[in-house]
Order: C-alpha cells, then sequence, then structure tokens
C-alpha cells in the first residue's frame, strides 16, 4: 500500500518542471542566505582591526563545529516558504485539475489519497533537510581548522528540529490549500500570514506579556515550531538570560508542535473525507 | 442481478434539488444511457455512484455489493472534463491512472492510445491536445485494463464528428464483448443509436426508463379496459393496423404505428362492436409529451 502511494506521488512530480524548479530555488536559497552571512562573518573578523578582533573574540565564529548545524538551521528556516510553494501547489494542482476527484474514482480512498499527501510533505521535507544538512557540513569543515566527529555532531539535535519545524510549517501550508483550493489565494494567504500578520501579532503579544501574565505569541502556529531552534548562539549574546530561557523552552515547543501537526493531518483527513469533491 | 442497482438517491445543493428518489437497475452487459437535458443531475447521480458526491439518501450496490473503493478499482470512469495532469503528457497520466487503479500494463496503455487515436500524440503534453485530444485522453484511461464496467459521462463531448461515431462504435463493441457500458447523454440520437436501456432524467426526477426499444419506440401505444376483457380482446384484434397486443394487469395494451390511429377512431370502432370502454389511454404520447418537454430545453 505505502510503496503504491509513494509510487503514484512520485509519477505525479516526476516529469513535472515547476516542482523541480522550486525545489532548485530552495536548494540555492540555502547555501546562499548562510554565505553571505558565513562571508560577512568573515569580513568584519579578519581585517586588522581592534573592533573585528573583538568581535570575534565575543562572537566566536557561527559556523564552527557544531554550532553551525544551529546556525544554519535558524538562517535557513527564512526560506521555508519556498518549499511550502511546493506543497501549497500539489494540493491545488489537484483541485484545479480535478484529479482530486480521479484519483478517488480510480478506485482511491479519501484516506489514501491525505495518506499521498502526507508522504509528499514528508519527502519534501527529507530533500531540504538534506540540503541544509550540506551547507551546514559545507561551511562547517570550512569554518573549523580541527575537529573530531564527537564535536561535529555535538548539536545534531539541530537536524531534527529542523526538519520537524520544516514539516509542521509545511503542513500548515498544505492545510491552507485544502481549504483554499486555489493556488494564487492559498500563496498569497500563507506568506501574508506568515512573514506579516504572525510577527506582528507576536511582536505585540511580547510587548503585552507581563500584563496578560504570559507570552501568548508562543502559541501561534507558526510561531510554536519557530522556537524549536533559537536564535543562534552568537545573537543570543546580546540577551544572555532570554538566550537561555530559549534554550530551555525547546522541549516543550517540541511537544506544542507534535501536537499541532497531528491536529493538522487529522483535521485534514476530516475535511477531505466529509466534503463533496 | 445488477451490475448497478440504485435506490431512492436524492440530493440537495442548498434549495435545488439536483436529484429526487431516482431508483433504477441496469442489467450486466447492457449499454445504459442516462438522457437528460443539461442540468437534469445526470452527472451528480454519476458523481454519486462514483463516490465523490455524497447523497443526501438513497443507497446503491455495485455488482450486488456495498459500495467500496475495490469496485471503482474494476470501473473504468470518465467524469465531465477530463481530470488528468496537465504537464504531463497521455503515457505519462495513464502511468497514473494504471498506479491507482491497478488496471493495465505498459503495453496495454500503447494499446489503448492507439484504440482512441491519440498514438502519435502519447508523448505530447496534455497542454498543447485539441478539445477531442482531451476527451479521446480521458475516455482511454477509462478503457485502460479492459474494465468489466464503464462509466462514461458525455463521451463524445467535444469531438468533432468523425471522432463522435468512432467512439460510439467503440462503445458498440465493448458491449459485444460482454462489457457493461453506463453512459450518461444529453442528445437522444445517441442515446437511441447506442444504448439497448435507458433513464430518462429531468430535473432530478426520473421520467421513464427501461429497454431503449420500449421507452423510444415508434410506435404508440394504447392502454384499453372494458368490462369484459375477453369480448374486448376478441374485438381490437380485428381493428385493422394493429402490430400485436398485450395483455397486463393495467389493461390490454395495443401497439400501432406512430400516428396511424387516434383514441377517437379506436372508442368508436369498440363502440360499433357493442363495448363500452372503461379505460382509454395514449401511453406513447405521454411519453413523447415527456420527449418534447427534454429535447426543448
Amino acid at each position: 500500500m505505502f510503496k503504491n502511494i509513494l509510487q503514484t506521488e512520485w509519477l505525479k512530480v516526476k516529469n513535472y518542471r515547476a516542482f523541480w524548479l522550486l525545489m532548485s530555488v530552495t536548494a540555492i536559497s540555502y547555501p546562499g542566505i548562510n554565505s553571505i552571512v558565513y562571508f560577512s562573518y568573515d569580513d568584519i573578523t579578519s581585517g586588522k582591526t581592534q573592533g573585528g578582533a573583538i568581535a570575534k573574540m565575543i562572537l566566536g565564529n557561527p559556523f564552527k563545529f557544531p554550532e553551525t548545524f544551529h546556525t544554519t538551521a535558524y538562517l535557513s528556516s527564512f526560506f521555508t516558504f519556498i518549499p511550502a510553494i511546493v506543497v501549497i501547489m500539489l494540493i491545488t494542482n489537484e483541485y484545479t485539475f480535478k484529479t482530486h476527484r480521479q484519483n478517488i474514482i480510480d478506485g482511491w480512498q479519501k484516506k489514501t489519497f491525505i495518506w499521498g499527501k502526507f508522504i509528499s510533505v514528508a519527502l519534501v521535507t527529507l530533500i531540504v533537510t538534506f540540503f541544509y544538512m550540506l551547507v551546514a557540513i559545507t561551511l562547517g569543515i570550512l569554518a573549523t581548522k580541527t575537529y573530531t566527529l564527537s564535536v561535529i555532531f555535538g548539536e545534531s539535535k539541530y537536524i531534527l528540529l529542523f526538519a520537524f519545524q520544516v514539516f509542521n510549517q509545511l503542513s500548515i501550508a498544505f492545510l491552507i490549500g485544502l481549504l483554499i483550493r486555489k493556488a494564487f489565494i492559498a500563496y498569497g494567504i500563507f506568506i501574508f500570514y506568515s512573514f506579516i500578520v504572525e510577527n506582528i501579532v507576536v511582536a505585540y503579544l511580547k510587548l503585552k506579556a507581563v500584563k496578560y501574565g504570559q507570552d501568548f505569541g508562543r502559541f501561534l502556529p507558526m510561531e510554536i515550531s519557530d522556537r524549536m531552534i533559537p536564535v543562534p548562539a552568537f545573537i543570543g549574546k546580546f540577551d544572555e538570560a532570554g538566550y537561555k530561557a530559549a534554550n530551555v523552552a525547546i522541549s516543550t515547543h517540541c511537544v506544542y508542535t507534535l501536537g499541532l501537526t497531528i491536529l493538522i493531518w487529522v483535521v485534514s483527513f476530516i475535511i477531505f473525507k466529509k466534503r463533496d469533491l | 442481478m445488477a451490475v448497478l442497482e440504485i435506490k431512492n438517491i436524492a440530493k440537495s445543493y442548498g434549495k435545488i434539488k439536483a436529484l429526487d428518489g431516482v431508483s433504477f437497475d441496469v442489467p450486466p452487459g447492457s449499454v445504459f444511457g442516462i438522457l437528460g437535458p443539461n442540468g437534469s443531475g445526470k452527472t451528480t447521480l454519476l458523481s454519486i455512484i462514483l463516490d465523490v458526491l455524497q447523497s443526501d439518501q438513497g443507497t446503491y450496490t455495485w455488482f450486488n455489493e456495498k459500495p467500496t473503493h475495490l469496485h471503482r478499482k474494476r470501473i473504468g470512469s470518465l467524469l465531465e472534463t477530463p481530470n488528468v495532469y496537465h504537464y504531463l503528457t497521455a503515457v505519462q497520466n495513464l502511468r497514473i491512472t494504471k498506479s491507482i487503479s491497478g488496471r493495465g500494463s505498459e503495453q496495454e496503455i500503447d494499446e489503448v492510445l492507439k484504440k482512441v487515436n491519440l498514438h502519435e500524440r502519447k508523448n505530447s503534453r496534455f497542454t498543447t491536445y485539441s478539445l477531442g485530444m482531451k476527451q479521446r485522453l480521458a475516455i482511454a484511461g477509462a478503457l485502460l485494463g479492459s474494465p468489466s464496467v464503464l462509466v462514461l459521462d458525455e463521451p463524445t463531448n467535444g469531438l468533432d464528428p468523425v471522432g463522435i461515431a468512432e467512439i460510439r462504435e467503440l462503445i458498440k463493441e465493448l458491449a459485444t464483448q460482454g462489457h457493461t457500458v453506463i453512459m450518461a447523454s444529453h442528445l437522444l440520437d445517441e442515446v437511441e443509436k447506442v444504448c439497448d436501456h435507458v433513464a430518462i432524467l429531468k430535473k432530478g426526477k426520473l421520467l421513464a426508463h427501461g429497454r431503449v426499444d420500449d421507452v423510444l419506440s415508434d410506435e404508440e401505444c394504447f392502454l384499453l379496459s372494458a368490462q369484459h376483457m375477453p369480448e374486448l380482446r376478441a374485438a381490437i384484434s380485428l381493428f385493422p393496423d394493429i402490430l400485436r397486443i398485450l395483455d397486463t394487469p393495467d389493461g390490454i395494451e395495443c401497439y400501432f404505428h406512430k400516428s396511424t390511429t387516434t383514441s377517437l377512431r379506436i372508442n368508436e370502432f369498440c363502440f360499433e362492436k357493442g363495448i363500452v370502454l372503461s379505460q382509454l389511454y395514449n401511453k406513447k404520447k405521454r411519453l413523447e409529451e415527456k420527449f418534447f418537454e427534454l429535447t426543448n430545453d
């Protein structure tokens, strides 16, 4: 069964140029953003100025093993919207072409259809996590002079956290696509919400945290998983107490993220089952 | 044993009743036409039996069993527009059909594309196809793996006259090979030419169903009764130009060629023979009226 679903979903994307184009853009965006930061850091710290030397001493190299996994995860996560567009495309295409009907007519159960999309989202997550790992390891090698295996993978938990965060946010994108059904409206809503609305609300709730007794912003759908990957250590240096607290909250946010992800897929199953195709 | 049994199916979209208590059986090996004007509920009915829509009430069975996805795998279906991946070629699309339904093989994909005359363009993307070619691909998808039952919604839609003739021939050929074909059409002419059974829908209501010969014949039928039925039977058999006489529980059905007689003449004839009719009723005329309503939409 699993093999059949996987094979069918593969046939749908194998010869789909837009899919591969957007995956390539993702593949370029990760080394892009990370190397910009890497070389900027290099520029600042390699100068003979006193400021550069101080910066190097205080900040440390954010791309040294094992911190590279953390820094790269944080920076790459800004580009999750690209695979999110891929995911929205995969589900809204089915509605545009009415193939969501044909798949059922040809003999799939409705739950099989959603499983197919679940597997697709998981595969996209695996692919982009692989891109991220390549970048993290490459920059790690460039930035570190001597290293051992235990040093390299000292922060490898970030590989899992990155994959988990991507999967959760792609699931949100999927649900929006499933609900909206129209590609461009779904892209618009996803991007407007994740880049603008949620950031404003999170910032506002942070300001009001004292008044409300706690920071409710952390329960917003994207923020829940955003907080699994706190700011990199070198940024954390500017607010040591906040950085420590953020690190402590990682495990709690893993639980929230798991809950939200399960909820999204359960809701997707129910919607697809109940709604006329 | 029926391939498909529909019982009292109803479906509403808000206030509009798309289907209103439709029931009929599709016998195995038949070419069953669902005839009705646009908006009569044909596609809604086909969508329900393919589990794309849920009916508000009523039930249906496939092969006398509670319907499941496993039945759908065995049924080749084309619903409304061709539902295919626009960025893929004919072959790539049929591979997906094959993967989901389990019907067919690489070789059969090739064969089925030859059968619908799309073989030359099998490696072109769907977006480059003409309307007729798109329809041919959808038909190829339904035919793939030679399923025993085919559900075809307006199969000749978008085809040119040659294409229409080819597809009609194809359907007839399938029937001779023992396939059951259920097809929706808004063309009376098409149903008469291709189908052996028909169900007529209008505004969600089933107007008539049965063998095409019975429902759509050029004959006219009068239903007669009198107090003394044997006398009536003896008398009416002498009526000129009568084709045949059938005894039914409702009375005697007398068949004539279309517009060769009238109720008035039958009544006079019987009266002259000393028989007073208790019922005289033109059955065919009722159907003609239905058709008039249907075809003049």
